[in-house]
């Protein structure tokens, strides 16, 4: 059984169609990537699935539950959680606290846990700075710790929006462009800390212009294209499906990587 | 190159300001309790106003959202304590939580439809509830007198007692502030203060980490007003007046200005404010317009040139490496994003 | 049925007022199309509007036209210099919107103690435009300032509409309100037309304050509930619309019209926030807007 579907997704912005009846289903502990030029839809569809648009027509099914139009904090409380294509990090925070803060999922006190500091709420405060702790080293940050966000450099601040992410103890992470910006040496430690997010048992669904790195660690790719969706399959069905060299300006040699025709 | 220094431990200089400061804070307490007089007052005043502060720092500087309606909240504690105390002879410990409820209760009606939308409807919607406040506090003359006020109001006491002179009322009033700090630090330090913290960085983030984003601006905002009314009821029982203007919108700006002097988001940022701006000799004497003029420009000034407060400034001084404000540091990223495409 | 006369009479001088908070209301829509800044100093434009031409009118001497010409100008110019000050440096630094409503908040506060140690805290008035008697019909009578009110705030919706449709200028301003990256790389010069916007928000404010004067007061402190009710009009009119805002402005004349009916002069603007309580609750988007 898939962990996502989508049935048939519209969204319309004034006259422009810019997701147009969209279908595909992910597989659960898998690397998927959602490919297409510039405009083609991609991050519009990633709102939809998380909530922060509305689709006009169709279905988004996350681990048997209808969430079509659901607010994003639910959504995300299902264990569906997303990044964003420009890095949204908490600027004022650390590295560290930004990933504290990311873990308002693993804990439930509210006003009054936080008046009387409960028990229970110091041992969520505890745990939020170990899994702080944890992720940051899981994405190689754990130097990084305590600087403040705006500190690190761009690569380290999109591994940090990774972390941040995982801490919400997702299930399905969306992942918007997480290579844009980062060098040859980044998106090679990116690729290798998205397999290992596999293998923590979290389902891995990218938007990613960088062609190279999909080839390199998705399982299945979806093509979109003015908002369809125009070919789907594994990466070597996609390398040599014709609408796609088509779409991608008559036909850049995709195996080649690089994907400079968009970057 | 960023350097690390804004959050590594603080060097011996930097731990001394703040020691210096807690030191001549404490020594001036200890001087007004021994001289007793005009000082008093004054840090009455500012014990008051950094409750009210504290209060307006927890919406503003740990949830990043605005208000200029605090005085409404403020007046309906003030007014409420004034009311059942001098017409209704209710003991004080039963007036405040009363008005303090109704503050809270007022601050659910108005932050529900306005804190799911953008900013600048709860900016106008509370600018316009601190009108509407004050308007009733004038119209309303047969409860709240009118333009004329209430006076005679009964000091803070408990148990029929009343606190004996106003010494005993300011121990009294800085226990409160004490109280008020406390809580806001526990609060700040905790997961709410956390999500509160995320909703500053980035709403869509929060949202896409699972924070019910309008909840929790809820919850600051009742918090504040909690916090403005308490001090509003306090202000009545140690002033013993209050009147429509007490709770003008001269009280928003003065809050705001103590603010951005001591520093927003910081804990013990509003104490520093209120006192600094309480021990300007012309704050609470006459003048009412220049103040105002004063503190308007002043906003404006730090606004511009000091966004975290004179704190800030301070850290520019000490140190080499300007410190980045909130907003270069928001835009910082797409910045860097351009950089790292270059690449 | 004099019930009836005085419920038309009321609706009657409703819309006049709803005229003035519809040019305030499309103040703010002008600079928040070009910015995106909600300007809490709007208010500050109509009082000094009143002021100034007072102020031309008595210590001057200037004949009426001339004095409301001149307060016209020089607030246009406050307008800038308010913006040049103020808003651009925090704009200039991409400060966050409450950054922005807090200094321009600040500066209406100064800007009214300023004009209160220049003139005083006494209420000032302005003389009609024309003495002749009010018009009757039926028994309603309608002033002939109302008259003024009208067939200037028409005017001028139509001279911005045929602005913002017909002249480069108009057109570039469009254009930085459907989105200003893109008009900045088009070439349109998106930090003048900041300036601009100010200075023709800042026109229009003062225009309002001047109509409305000679049927009321002005003071010192009149700039922040005027500033609330064109607030409200620009919601009601979906923020951002400047027609949507002239009939936002218009629907919540009558209504508080309405309200000091029913509840007394002293709960005018209670019903104006309650209108717009009700609004956000029931229609975000305001009267012509798709509600999310």
């Amino acid at each position: 059984m898939s962990l996502l579907s989508i049935e048939g997704v519209t969204q319309r912005f004034g006259g422009l169609t810019a997701v147009d009846s969209v279908s595909c289903a992910i597989a659960p502990g898998t690397i998927s990537a959602i490919i297409g030029p510039n405009g083609a839809g991609k991050t519009t569809l990633f709102n939809l699935i998380s909530g922060f648009q509305k689709p006009v027509a169709g279905r988004i099914v996350f681990d048997g539950h209808d969430i079509t139009g659901m607010a994003p904090h639910r959504i995300a409380a299902r264990g569906l959680v997303r990044t964003f294509q420009l890095v949204q990090l908490f600027p004022d925070l650390t590295a560290a606290q930004n990933v504290e803060a990311g873990c308002h999922l693993r804990g439930s006190g509210g006003l009054w846990a936080a008046l009387a500091r409960t028990a229970s709420a110091r041992r969520e405060l505890a745990d939020a700075a170990a899994t702080a702790r944890e992720l940051l080293a899981f994405v190689g940050l754990q130097a990084r710790a305590d600087l403040p966000a705006t500190a690190l450099t761009y690569g380290q601040q999109r591994l940090l929006e990774v972390a941040r992410a995982l801490a919400a103890a997702p299930r399905l992470l969306l992942l918007d462009e997480p290579a844009a910006g980062l060098n040859a040496l980044e998106t090679d430690h990116l690729a290798r800390t998205l397999d290992a997010i596999v293998a923590r048992g979290v389902t891995v669904l990218l938007i990613e212009h960088d062609m190279s790195l999909v080839m390199r660690v998705a399982s299945r790719i979806v093509v979109l294209d003015f908002g369809r969706r125009i070919a789907e399959g594994t990466p070597e069905e996609v390398q040599r499906d014709p609408a796609v060299l088509e779409a991608y300006l008559g036909g850049v040699d995709l195996a080649a990587g690089g994907g400079s025709a968009h970057a | 190159m960023t350097s690390p220094a804004t959050t590594s431990p603080p060097s011996g200089r930097a731990r001394l300001a703040p020691a210096l400061l807690w030191a001549a804070g404490a020594a001036l307490v200890a001087y007004a309790f021994v001289a007793g007089g005009y000082l008093v007052t004054v840090l009455g005043f500012a014990a008051l106003y950094a409750i009210f502060v504290t209060g307006l720092n927890f919406f503003m500087g740990y949830t990043g959202q605005v208000s200029f309606g605090q005085n409404a909240f403020a007046a309906i504690g003030g007014y409420t304590s004034a009311v059942l105390t001098t017409a209704y002879n209710w003991p004080v410990f039963a007036a405040m939580p009363l008005g303090i409820g109704a503050a809270a209760l007022l601050a659910l009606a108005i932050g529900y439809p306005t804190l799911r939308l953008r900013g600048h409807y709860l900016a106008m919607a509370t600018l316009a509830l601190g009108m509407i406040v004050q308007e009733i506090a004038v119209q309303w003359d047969r409860v709240t007198m009118g333009y004329t006020g209430i006076a005679a109001i009964p000091p803070l006491g408990a148990f029929g007692r009343e606190l004996p002179n106003e010494r005993a009322q300011l121990a009294a009033l800085l226990a409160a502030l004490a109280l008020a700090v406390w809580v806001a630090s526990r609060l700040k330090h905790s997961r709410l203060g956390h999500a509160l913290a995320a909703i500053a960085g980035s709403e869509d983030a929060a949202r896409a980490l699972g924070i019910d984003v309008a909840r929790y601006k809820l919850i600051a905002f009742v918090v504040a007003a909690v916090y403005a009314a308490f001090a509003g009821s306090m202000f009545a029982h140690f002033v013993g007046f209050v009147s429509p203007e007490v709770f003008g919108l001269h009280m928003v700006v003065l809050g705001f200005t103590m603010l951005y002097v001591g520093g927003i988001g910081t804990v013990y940022g509003p104490l520093v404010g209120a006192l600094i701006i309480s021990l300007l000799p012309e704050t609470f004497r006459g003048f009412k317009e220049f103040q105002d003029l004063a503190y308007g420009a002043a906003l404006i000034v730090i606004l511009i040139y000091a966004p975290k407060g004179l704190a800030s400034l301070a850290r520019l001084w000490t140190r080499r490496g300007a410190a980045p404000d909130a907003a270069a540091a928001a835009t910082a990223g797409t910045s860097r994003g351009d950089a790292g495409a270059a690449r | 049925m004099p019930e009836t006369t005085f419920l038309i009479q009321t609706l009657v001088s409703g819309v006049g007022t709803g005229f003035i908070y519809g040019l305030i209301g499309i103040g703010f829509c002008v600079i928040y199309n070009a910015s995106g800044i909600v300007n809490f100093a709007q208010g500050v434009f109509v009082m000094l509007g009143g002021m100034i031409t007072h102020a031309l009118l008595t210590r001057a001497g200037l004949p009426l036209p001339l004095a409301a010409l001149v307060a016209v100008v020089a607030v246009a110019l406050i307008g800038v210099v308010i913006e040049r000050a103020v808003v651009r440096p925090l704009w200039r630094r991409n400060a966050t919107m409450f950054v922005m409503i807090l200094a321009t908040l600040a500066a209406q506060i100064v800007i009214e103690r300023l004009t209160l140690l220049a003139a005083g805290d006494q209420p000032k008035t302005l003389p009609g435009f024309s003495d002749a008697a009010p018009l009757r019909i039926g028994g309603i009578a309608i002033g002939v300032q109302l008259l003024w009110i009208a067939g200037v705030s028409l005017l001028l919706v139509g001279a911005l509409a045929l602005f913002f449709a017909r002249t480069r200028t108009g057109r570039a301003m469009r254009a930085c309100a459907i989105n200003r990256e893109a008009a900045a790389l088009m070439g349109i010069p998106v930090a003048r037309m900041l300036g601009f916007s100010f200075a023709l928000s800042a026109g229009l404010g003062a225009v309002a304050g001047i109509l409305i004067t000679p049927t009321q007061y002005t003071a010192f402190n009149v700039g922040v509930p005027f500033a609330i009710s064109g607030f409200i009009a620009a919601i009601l009119g979906g923020f951002g619309s400047a027609l949507g805002a002239f009939a936002g402005g218009i629907m919540l004349g009558v209504a508080q019209a309405l309200a000091i009916v029913l509840f007394g002069a002293g709960f005018k603007n209670v019903a104006a926030l309650s209108i717009l309580l009700l609004f956000l609750l029931a229609r975000p988007a305001g009267l012509f807007g798709k509600a999310h």
